[in-house]
């Protein structure tokens, strides 16, 4: 993330020389985007203020900025700045008209579906001339971002013991996400094993090729994405073992009807939704629980310990090709 | 005369060649190409319901133009088999097919020739929102020779493809899946225009069946009228079968807000309507 800390710190000393340019900080559910800011907000401690929203606000309060904030303000969530609803972008009018009006820098993260959705109806990157969208992960970076927690060789990485050697050619499965069919399909690709290619040729001993297996399936399934990855390895680690057979692949045949996708939008889009807020956005209790049983059931979206729901890591591409075949996030 | 009478017989005696094995092959010909038509349509249905709105709209665009290519290829054998019968005397049967054309079935000709404009000039597709003669509907099948609707009442209306030739055609969609929606609402023209607005634009924008984007957005338009004020919405429904749904989600959330907010509908007595009791006495 070093080019987008370029970026927004080359805006930061636009705005202390007199060029004020608000900035949106864009990315996908799990895609790192609190941790960006939290960085932003570690390099500029003592000129800026972060505010984090952890639920959609009501109340007007909430948004205002205290006397003593300072010149920088660093607003993390600003999806849950509106609610879905007639009568629900008083406080997105509010929050506007206080970006437009103040003579602070304001620094926002956005999800990307909310971010899509509200510039198509309110014209948001007029209010954020510099729009920073985070990018995928490199697979290095995925390697770097999950093993940091442990120590060194604290991880055993290892095959099937009938698979001792690796194969020259194996088949990898290759995820493709294609929106319209709605579904993401696994397309086997054989592919060579370079690594193990060199070692034999060199006469060298295999070093790292189980482990660049375990984080080739990972990164080709989590699309690059931080959190995805972090899950996929989660649900394949038997601490302190890992083998790439275990890397789970996750395709899901998404089937719902109209209303029950746009409850799936809606928590696809503010990443986290408590269950009163579903009803209100959508406007019956009745079928609130019905979608959400059925959303539970399909492994589409998870309850967590505070009680909002959110959308599987490993079902998160499955569900952005099914909501992109809908055109319900855009 | 003598010349006339000879090629009337000659026509006569090549009809009479015609043996059963032909007549037969050339019947299941045209069997095959009606089965095998009504096949790939619902095939590439399926495949189509399956597909996103616009992979479904490209489907449905092709399915026209492969029954007609079957058509033509059963049409090519059946006609050559003809001139193999007749031979000569082709020039003699042609003008009496023209004559029947002419007279007889001259309107079926021109639904055939209606259907072929229509399947490349591409008025309308199947799955296009058109208003055509007295019809308005979504548009499920072009065959040879008509045209099937589903109007909203759910009523199955078949269009003879020659009304394209003397009627105007309206396409809602022109092959998008997404249609424009023009919603009115009436309200008492004491009403806080500003507000209502303000509803109105909240209701389309946040309703499950929109869609907007640059070239797709939402237009607001108010008009004062003597009596009362109109509202207009003009916006895109994400699905065009999703029309009702969407000018009905509109209107509901707009009143629920509307009646919260104080903004009434107009009220019957500026129209000099008598209240209800006098009407009863």
């Amino acid at each position: 993330m070093r080019d987008e800390i370029g970026e927004i710190q080359a805006s930061i000393a636009d705005y202390e020389v007199g060029k004020k340019l608000n900035i949106a900080i864009i990315a996908g559910p799990l895609s790192g985007k609190t941790t960006l800011l939290g960085e932003i907000e570690r390099i500029n401690l003592s000129r800026a203020t972060g505010i984090t929203f952890s639920e959609i606000v009501r109340d007007k309060k909430e948004i205002s900025l205290p006397d003593d904030t300072k010149r920088i303000v660093l607003l993390d969530n600003c999806h849950f700045l509106y609610r879905k609803k007639t009568g629900g972008f008083d406080i997105f009018y509010e929050f506007l008209d206080m970006i437009s009006t103040q003579e602070r820098l304001f620094i926002t993260t956005w999800n990307l579906y909310s971010w899509r959705y509200l510039n198509e109806v309110f014209g948001l990157e007029k209010y954020f001339p510099v729009q920073v969208v985070i990018p995928d992960f490199e697979k290095e970076n995925l390697r770097f971002f999950i093993l940091k927690r442990y120590g060194k060789e604290e991880i055993k990485f290892y095959n099937d013991k009938e698979a001792k050697e690796e194969p020259f050619i194996y088949v990898a499965k290759y995820p493709l996400e294609l929106s319209s069919l709605g579904r993401k399909i696994l397309i086997p690709v054989p592919k060579i094993n370079i690594p193990y290619l060199k070692n034999r040729l060199l006469n060298k001993k295999e070093t790292q090729t189980i482990e660049d297996r375990v984080f080739e399936k990972i990164y080709l399934e989590s699309k690059g994405n931080p959190g995805v990855a972090r899950r996929l390895w989660e649900l394949g680690l038997d601490y302190p073992r890992i083998k790439p057979e275990n890397i789970g692949q996750f395709s899901s045949n998404i089937e719902l009807e109209y209303e029950e996708a746009f409850v799936l939008s809606l928590i696809l889009s503010y990443q986290t939704l408590k269950k009163a807020e579903i009803s209100d956005m959508i406007g019956s209790t009745l079928k609130v629980d019905e979608t959400i049983f059925r959303l539970l059931t399909q492994e589409l979206i998870f309850k967590d310990e505070a009680g909002f729901f959110r959308v599987r890591p490993e079902a998160l591409h499955s569900v952005v090709a099914y909501m992109k075949k809908l055109r319900l996030v855009w | 005369m003598a010349n006339g009478d000879t090629s009337a017989q000659q026509l006569l005696e090549s009809i009479r060649s015609i043996d059963t094995q032909t007549l037969i092959t050339m019947f299941l010909v045209f069997s095959i190409a009606y089965i095998l038509g009504k096949i790939v349509t619902i095939l590439l249905s399926k495949l189509s319901d399956k597909l996103s709105q616009s992979g479904r709209v490209k489907v449905k665009l092709i399915i026209p133009v492969v029954k007609f290519v079957i058509y033509i290829v059963a049409f090519y054998y059946i006609f050559r088999q003809i001139f193999i019968i007749f031979g000569t005397e082709l020039f003699l049967l042609t003008g009496i097919l023209g004559a029947s054309i002419g007279f007889g079935v001259k309107d079926l000709f021109a639904d055939f020739v209606g259907g072929i404009v229509i399947t490349f000039e591409k008025p309308y597709q199947i799955g296009d929102k058109i208003a055509l003669g007295n019809y308005y509907g979504e548009v499920t099948d072009i065959g040879l020779r008509a045209t099937k609707l589903v109007t909203p009442d759910d009523n199955a209306v078949t269009v003879p493809n020659n009304l394209i030739f003397n009627e105007s055609v309206a396409s809602g969609n022109s092959g998008a899946s997404e249609m424009m929606v023009v919603i009115d609402l009436y309200i008492a023209g004491e009403s806080d225009v500003e507000a209502a607005m303000r509803i109105l634009r909240e209701a389309v924008v946040s309703s499950k069946y929109v869609y907007i984007s640059k070239k797709r957005p939402v237009t607001l338009l108010h008009k004062a009228l003597p009596f009362y004020t109109r509202l207009r919405a003009k916006a895109y429904v994400n699905d065009l079968r999703d029309e009702f749904k969407f000018e009905s989600d509109v209107h509901t959330r707009t009143w629920i807000e509307f009646q919260k907010n104080g903004i009434r509908p107009p009220q019957l007595h500026i129209l000099n309507v008598p209240p209800v009791e006098e009407i009863s006495e």
